[in-house]
């Protein structure tokens, strides 16, 4: 990694090498235990040509109470120059009851380049009860390719008066995932394929479309944690294999 | 015919009191015999009625209500209410802007490729009715394919320059668009008509409030929670038997 700026409590962790495998892992570390009213993190990545790149979050991100009532926000900002690649591996993001968060994503992917990225989102602290209890939560993601905005998809969830349960809502589901991949060689993965083989049920579903420059993208709603996230690195890592 | 500027308009501060006949023309533009596609195209409901989960006119109208109020609401409703605000300005660099936002807002592929399939239809069937230099440059860059030409931004512009108050516009298309919903319901699940009516009936008293809530909303609100909505949209690709495009 030629630069590295950090404030704590973010931290990236030195470029980890797996054998003769060029691809170089970096782990981002949060010390503090949480965000808690009106924290920032601002996280900016910037890979230049021919990087080859792994980031890992190392633990869930929790975003405490809002006792101050401030909001949240965490801020991340990604180049992906000509000839990289980036996978982000997710971590689950937490609001707990009565937090206030706002979290804002922006992705640009030089033309040929690749990208995979993942996200969770849980309802709050579920195995205690906590089910969409806090305040608000915004989520912004927009990714760019070559100049063309090809996703942006944002959600703003206020639980106290949307009714999140409704038909073509969340319905049962409580947990949102969500799967980010830019390639050229992505035209080729027979998608039907994929869809087909998703495994599903027990409260999982999940679908995948394509969208324009090379993009597709893979949503999965579940009410099992666990069953969701084995299946999202599931399909991440075959995506990975076919990127 | 060629529209007054804004400026020149004495109209324009009585905008949200249609004449007769810009409301003869949106009941025209959305008509269901309207030629621009809209009874092809489900947007994922087509999904749920497979899965047989939309049984019942209280299913029917759950489904609309979040279809109205959590994606209509916070996406199309906004950009053709900024699309409509860019054409009065003639401001080609903001539409542009819209357009691309109307595209990447839409991430399920069906649902994305509706909205350039029905804005593309609705140019070719308008364009002949409609004399207006800032129009014509539009469908202008629609044919020459620099801009997809996604049906809210195109129906923001010739409301625009039609003169129709934006609020109208709004109204109209919020109405038109669970008018459709509900209309392909009736025909794919089955119901009878009278279910339909009622449902639209019962629904309309929404759309008026979901038409106040868009004039309190800016680009900063786009958002889609309709998530359910979405995930079937996609699904819907896959589906082997299908009556719908979307």
């Amino acid at each position: 990694m030629p630069n590295v700026f950090q404030q704590p409590p973010l931290k990236a962790s030195r470029e980890l090498y797996e054998g003769k495998n060029p691809m170089a892992t970096v782990y981002v570390m949060e010390s503090s235990g949480g965000m808690v009213a009106g924290d920032r993190n601002d996280i900016s990545i910037r890979l230049k040509p021919g990087s080859d790149v792994r980031m890992i979050q190392q633990s869930a991100l929790k975003i405490y109470r809002s006792h101050t009532g401030e909001t949240c926000v965490q801020s991340i900002d990604v180049q992906v120059e000509e000839d990289s690649r980036l996978e982000w591996m997710p971590e689950v993001i937490i609001p707990f009851a009565d937090a206030k968060f706002q979290m804002d994503t922006t992705i640009r992917v030089a033309k040929g380049s690749k990208l995979l990225w993942g996200e969770i989102l849980a309802p709050g602290r579920e195995k205690r009860g906590e089910v969409f209890d806090f305040t608000s939560l915004k989520s912004t993601m927009k990714i760019a390719v070559d100049g063309e905005l090809v996703a942006f998809d944002a959600i703003h969830f206020t639980p106290d008066t949307m009714h999140y349960a409704q038909l073509g809502m969340l319905e049962e589901a409580l947990y949102i995932g969500s799967i980010w991949l830019v390639s050229e060689t992505s035209s080729e993965i027979d998608l039907r394929n994929i869809q087909e083989s998703m495994q599903v049920g027990n409260g999982l579903r999940a679908g995948i479309t394509r969208l324009s420059s090379h993009a597709v993208h893979c949503r999965f709603l579940g009410v099992d944690q666990w069953q969701l996230q084995q299946e999202m690195k599931r399909v991440f890592t075959e995506l990975a294999v076919r990127m | 015919m060629k529209q007054p500027s804004a400026v020149s308009n004495n109209r324009s501060n009585t905008g949200a009191t249609p004449t007769d006949l810009q409301f003869l023309r949106l009941l025209q533009i959305h008509d269901s015999a309207f030629p621009i596609g809209s009874y092809t195209q489900s947007y994922g409901m087509e999904t749920y009625i497979q899965e047989d989960i939309i049984r019942s006119k209280e299913h029917l109208i759950e489904f609309c209500s979040s279809f109205l109020h959590q994606n209509l609401v916070y996406g199309d409703a906004i950009l053709i209410q900024d699309a409509h605000a860019a054409a009065r300005n003639k401001d080609s660099v903001r539409l542009l802007e819209l357009e691309q936002l109307c595209g990447a807002i839409k991430l399920a592929k069906e649902s994305r490729d509706a909205s350039v399939n029905l804005g593309r239809q609705f140019i070719r069937t308008i364009a002949p009715l409609v004399e207006d230099p800032f129009f014509d440059e539009w469908q202008n860059r629609i044919k020459l394919n620099e801009v997809k030409g996604h049906y809210a931004i195109s129906y923001g512009i010739y409301c625009a320059v039609s003169e129709v108050a934006v609020h109208h516009a709004v109204l109209a298309y919020l109405f038109a668009s669970i008018n459709g919903l509900i209309q392909n319901a009736v025909r794919a699940v089955p119901f009878g008509q009278n279910t339909g009516v009622q449902a639209m009936h019962e629904l309309s008293e929404e759309v008026v409030h979901a038409t106040e809530l868009v004039t309190t909303l800016t680009e900063a609100d786009l958002c889609n929670n309709a998530l359910g909505i979405e995930l079937a949209s996609m699904k819907h690709e896959y589906l082997f038997s299908r009556l719908f495009i979307s």
